[in-house]
């Protein structure tokens, strides 16, 4: 993101909207973006509505009312003059804008948001089968970001265990070499608000990615949060209850249910 | 799109917290399923849904927004988030759709034994389950428990720390309400998977506990 310094009032409203706490106001009084911490998610610019007022106008009152010993404050939810200007991005820049803002699609699965179906189609396009489960680790969330350093570290970690990284997946995408989970040089340095690397493996392997997973969570400034699916059994179960349990990890109350309502349905084997 | 997978909180707080997704398979079923998610979304406001929204033209909270313009606007391969904050209704927003036969994948996120209890009383058994398990590396930079709560609700992380706690401060000093904080802070959250009313209830706990 750009803030176009003619029109910035410094008014301070993008400040708190900043996903990545990348905007401070500088020593003229407007506001400036720290690029390498931008994550390109756009939330200042839809959220904040441009009141379009004329930037000579809105100094104009606020030192009359300055005279007064009187403060404007804008309403939380305006840029009053505009000044918010979406960049255009190029390569590597442009991934930081798909993996953080969920109206951009990812270009290798068509899909916006973080870019991945996962379960959620699970009874049309067969993903995780019985006796799987399906491991995701997303890095930067909540709230922290993450730079696809941190993502190639944990996915290198994990690749030792010979997983199957989903390759309509877009951090698998962007693996040169999925066997072992690097990363293409050129977007390590890029930041984004959350990526997830998507795997599967069969039952008996997951007590190794989750020591993969545990010893690599040591080498990354960033947070991650991880979640396990499966197939229910035709009664409902959910297998990787037993699988993970036994492992000694507590399962959230929460999760996400598939009601198997699509069609036409995947047939296993 | 986990973006709902890992939202926080006690089981009594995630009791009103369900959200419905609508997710057409890109290479299998999505070709025609324009008209089937515009019904999705009618079934969804008909039991009164208290957000809904999608990636492109974001949540139907956003200023402006007409709603059933929203629904027509929606074309093939679109998916689509909405939240209802009780089970009651969950349980027959769940059975229509089962009626209408839409042959479009269909998520919930909530509270797994609640959703299970539900699939049964409609007549089916769930498919595939995700669980989260919880958050890893760098706990030490999360903000408090809270901001937390409120923070994923979005999953996405559109809504900020910094914004979370600058509501909070708003409602204090009651320069805005609780509802009308919640409404901005939902605005942030694309996909209308953000419930507005968890958040009020969140941020009139905090105030209430801070005062």
């Amino acid at each position: 993101m750009k803030i176009d310094k003619e029109k910035c009032v410094g008014c301070g409203n993008c400040h708190a909207v900043c996903t990545m706490g990348a905007i401070c106001l500088e020593e003229d009084g407007k506001s400036a973006v720290n690029q390498d911490e931008c994550v390109e998610c756009n939330t200042c610019y839809r959220v904040l509505r441009n009141e379009g007022y004329a930037p000579w106008f809105v100094r104009a009152i606020r030192k009359v009312l300055s005279t007064f010993r009187l403060g404007y404050l804008a309403e939380v939810d305006v840029c009053p003059t505009g000044a918010l200007t979406p960049p255009e991005l190029e390569w590597p820049r442009n991934l930081r804008a798909a993996f953080s803002d969920v109206s951009v699609p990812h270009a290798g699965t068509g899909l916006a948001g973080r870019g991945t179906e996962e379960i959620k189609t699970n009874e049309v396009t067969g993903r995780i089968r019985r006796g799987e489960a399906g491991i995701v680790v997303e890095l930067g969330r909540p709230g922290i970001g993450a730079t696809f350093r941190d993502v190639e570290k944990v996915a290198m970690a994990m690749a030792r265990v010979g997983p199957f990284f989903e390759p309509m997946n877009p951090v698998t995408q962007l693996m040169t070499d999925p066997r072992t989970g690097k990363m293409k040089e050129e977007i390590l340095g890029e930041k984004v608000l959350s990526a997830i690397i998507e795997m599967k493996v069969t039952k008996d392997k997951i007590p190794d990615a989750f020591k993969a997973l545990e010893e690599a969570q040591k080498e990354v400034d960033t947070v991650i949060s991880v979640g396990i699916s499966s197939r229910c059994l035709p009664d409902g179960t959910v297998p990787h209850e037993e699988w993970v349990r036994k492992l000694g990890y507590r399962l959230s109350p929460n999760g996400k249910t598939n009601l198997g309502l699509g069609r036409p349905r995947f047939q296993e084997d | 799109m986990t973006n709902t997978l890992h939202r926080r909180g006690t089981p009594d707080s995630l009791k009103n917290d369900y959200v419905l997704f609508f997710l057409p398979a890109k290479k299998v079923n999505a070709n025609g399923s324009g008209s089937k998610i515009q019904e999705f979304m009618r079934i969804c406001l008909k039991y009164g849904t208290v957000n809904m929204g999608d990636g492109r033209q974001g949540s139907v909270l956003r200023d402006g927004v007409d709603l059933q313009k929203y629904i027509a606007d929606k074309k093939d391969g679109e998916m689509a988030a909405a939240v209802f904050t009780d089970l009651d209704t969950l349980q027959k927003v769940i059975e229509e759709l089962i009626r209408a036969d839409l042959g479009i994948s269909i998520n919930v996120s909530g509270l797994l034994q609640e959703v299970q209890g539900c699939c049964r009383k409609a007549g089916i058994e769930r498919h595939s389950v995700e669980h989260s398990l919880g958050i890893w590396g760098a706990k030490d930079r999360l903000p408090e428990r809270e901001v937390l709560e409120v923070n994923t609700l979005c999953g996405h992380g559109m809504v900020s720390f910094n914004l979370i706690r600058k509501m909070l401060e708003y409602v204090k000093l009651r320069r805005l309400t609780a509802k009308k904080a919640a409404n901005i802070m939902a605005k942030c959250c694309e996909c209308g998977a953000f419930n507005p009313v968890r958040a009020e209830q969140l941020l009139e706990k905090m105030v209430k506990r801070e005062s």
